[in-house]
């Protein structure tokens, strides 16, 4: 009987565990699920628990990703409102939110569901550049940059229709890669390099007038502080002449004697140096060689 | 029993092991009722062997059932390591609120798989992404030899990255930018590849930073600026977008197309060359000034002495005069004659030559013709003509 019991608590244990398994099923965090009955889908579960079902043959569960995917579309040519070429790509980023909508649509698959929203972003990113100079994607004046809000408008674009008819929710959607063809890339080059040539003549050309102005500035400065000097100093010697004349007053005195001394002194500075002298006999002293002759005495008069 | 980590969804596989192991067991119940009754008569060895074998057999299935059902418990025990987080999903739900939900590293306990599941989140760690979505195509090895791409005249858009400037250039930036998980859960649990998504955010930061910086900026003048416009720009991607990852400073760098990086480089020359021309004019200025304060400085010096010389000369002459004035008066022509005569001493002393001319008998003035030294403003000959 001891046997007997302890078979039918194992049994009823594993009866049990039998019966959980066949009447729970749990959903994960990462998880939505869809429960069907009988094939039809009834039941849509995005919260993670432990859920009841009827077994298998009636309820089945089928589960879904509910993370958010990532989607990266191609890098391909679309026109501006201004008719620029432009090469844009976006990427976005996804997940189930309608799990009978996403089974329905795509039998649960995300492959397929990929490539459904590639379409569909694809048109959505050409109709918004469509409505965009080019101006909006690059400039350096924050009103006419419209780059926020270009992809703003492609999300908005996209979000019904991948809600309605896909049962995806679209989370965010942004420009991954921005370029230009290749044969514009070729007339960038060039006008980048006729940009720099100028940027180099301009600097030039800068160089050089900052240089000669400079410079003439620095010769217009010496002149005025040599000239300035000069001024000053002829002030000075004004000044010197006005104080000498108070000296010559004394000259007044006897002009005569004046007019002599001056005489006599401007003679001898005149005759200072390394002069050569050719005198005849009457100029004293040699007047004294003058003898037999005359006897007058030169220079008396 | 320890398949309680694994991904797949599981259902049914968990169950059989144990039912694998319990089925011996019934057997072995069922089978061993038998010999006792049959054994009262047939009492041979085989059959009593038979059932010590069934028995002891049965006592090992026990023993094997109780270790089972220990390695059971035991196997909800794992470690958290240092730079780990875990998080218990019972019945796929986390269990906690906030902050409780992450265990942090040691040991730890949760019910084995069907009930708990445990997550393990790498926290902490520094993880990178790295974009050259707006760089030339160069590999690996050509870049650590430090060589740089082939100037091609145009680029093409399936192979070399750039970016477009506000200003319509084209630049090559890559970036690499830090990132630290700030908020495991998010980071983990929603997002397929959370990693693809912080890659992508920082792609477009490149784009979007380049769309409003000129050349000219984000090349030279402004570098720090349009790094900080890269990290802010996949910050707040990274924010709107729930990621749950805190940034470091991105690393960035930015250069010109190699085809036309010498027209760039010339334009970084000509600056040189107009700084030099600068420069130049600046030290021929601060040159020419400072020697032009000297000269007038010299100038008024000059003056000034000038002034001394002419005042001083006066008053000494006019002393002079005034000492002389009395001999003067007492008797003019002696004084003119000695006076003349002294300065002719001096004259004559000084004087380097000296010619006299005796007249002529008949009382003319005699002819003097004279070949003149190389020097002639010092050594001019003076005819006096003293009367």
């Amino acid at each position: 009987m001891k046997r007997n019991a302890l078979t039918l608590v194992i049994g009823s244990i594993l009866l049990l565990i039998f019966g959980l398994l066949l009447f729970f099923f749990q959903v994960r965090q990462t998880e939505v699920a869809l429960v069907t009955t009988f094939g039809k889908p009834t039941r849509d579960i995005t919260e993670p628990g432990l859920y009841l079902k009827w077994p298998w043959p009636i309820q089945k569960v089928l589960k879904f990703d509910k993370r958010i995917q990532n989607f990266e579309e191609k890098f391909e040519e679309a026109q501006t409102r201004d008719g620029y070429n432009i090469l844009i790509r976006v990427y976005a980023g996804w997940r189930i939110n309608d799990p009978k909508l996403f089974r329905e649509r795509f039998n649960g698959s995300v492959a397929k569901a990929q490539t459904d929203l590639e379409g569909l972003i694809r048109s959505a990113k050409l109709a918004v550049v469509g409505q965009h100079p080019f101006s909006h994607f690059i400039s350096a004046d924050e009103k006419q940059l419209k780059f926020v809000d270009i992809e703003n408008e492609m999300l908005q674009s996209v979000q019904p229709a991948a809600k309605g008819n896909y049962g995806v929710e679209i989370s965010f959607l942004n420009i991954k890669k921005l370029g230009l063809p290749e044969s514009i890339t070729q007339k960038v080059f060039d006008r980048m390099r006729e940009e720099r040539q100028r940027f180099v003549q301009k600097l030039q050309a800068e160089g050089q007038r900052e240089a000669i102005n400079i410079q003439s500035a620095a010769d217009r400065d010496r002149a005025k502080v040599l000239a300035e000097a000069e001024a000053e100093a002829t002030r000075i010697r004004g000044e010197a002449e006005a104080e000498a004349a108070k000296s010559y007053s004394v000259f007044e005195q006897n002009p005569e004697l004046a007019i002599l001394l001056l005489k006599i002194n401007a003679l001898e500075l005149s005759l200072k140096d390394r002069a050569t002298l050719i005198l005849d006999q009457r100029t004293p002293p040699f007047d004294l060689l003058n003898v037999p002759a005359r006897s007058t005495r030169s220079g008396e008069k | 029993m320890s398949d309680h980590d694994h991904d797949h969804p599981p259902s049914h596989p968990p169950a059989a092991p144990r039912r694998d192991a319990a089925m011996p067991v019934a057997q072995a119940e069922t089978a061993s009722p038998p010999p006792p009754s049959g054994g009262d008569f047939i009492e041979d060895a085989g059959s009593k062997a038979l059932s010590e074998a069934l028995r002891s057999s049965f006592n090992i299935v026990k023993v094997i059932m109780v270790i089972l059902i220990l390695v059971f418990f035991a196997s909800g025990v794992f470690t958290v390591a240092p730079n780990q987080r875990a998080v218990i999903f019972r019945f796929g739900k986390a269990r906690g609120t906030a902050a409780e939900q992450l265990l942090g590293p040691g040991l730890h306990w949760a019910w084995p798989y069907p009930i708990d599941e445990v997550k393990m989140i790498p926290v902490g760690q520094i993880q990178t992404a790295r974009s050259t979505a707006g760089w030339y195509s160069i590999s690996p090895e050509a870049e650590a030899l430090g060589q740089q791409p082939e100037a091609v005249p145009s680029l093409n858009p399936a192979t070399e990255g750039y970016t477009l400037t506000a200003d319509g250039n084209i630049i090559h930036v890559r970036a690499s930018l830090r990132y630290r998980i700030s908020d495991p859960l998010s980071y983990a649990f929603n997002f397929v590849a959370a990693s693809n998504v912080v890659q992508n955010a920082l792609d477009n930061a490149l784009f979007y930073a380049s769309a409003q910086f000129k050349v000219d900026r984000a090349l030279r003048d402004d570098v720090a600026a349009f790094k900080e416009t890269i990290r802010s720009r996949v910050a707040q991607l990274v924010t709107t977008q729930n990621l749950g990852i805190v940034l470091d400073p991105a690393d960035v760098e930015v250069v010109a197309p190699v085809y036309v990086r010498s027209a760039f480089n010339d334009v970084l020359a000509a600056e040189q060359d107009k700084n030099k021309a600068v420069n130049a004019a600046r030290g021929y200025e601060n040159a020419l000034l400072s020697k032009a304060q000297g000269e007038a400085t010299a100038i008024i010096n000059q003056g000034q002495g000038d002034r001394s010389r002419l005042v001083q000369s006066a008053a000494s002459e006019a002393r002079y005069m005034t000492e002389r004035l009395p001999e003067y008066q007492r008797d003019p022509h002696s004084f003119r004659q000695r006076l003349l005569t002294e300065t002719w001493m001096r004259i004559l002393t000084n004087a380097s030559d000296k010619f006299v001319l005796l007249e002529r008998a008949n009382g003319g003035a005699s002819e003097l013709r004279l070949l003149l030294s190389r020097e002639p403003e010092k050594a001019s000959s003076t005819q006096t003509n003293q009367p």
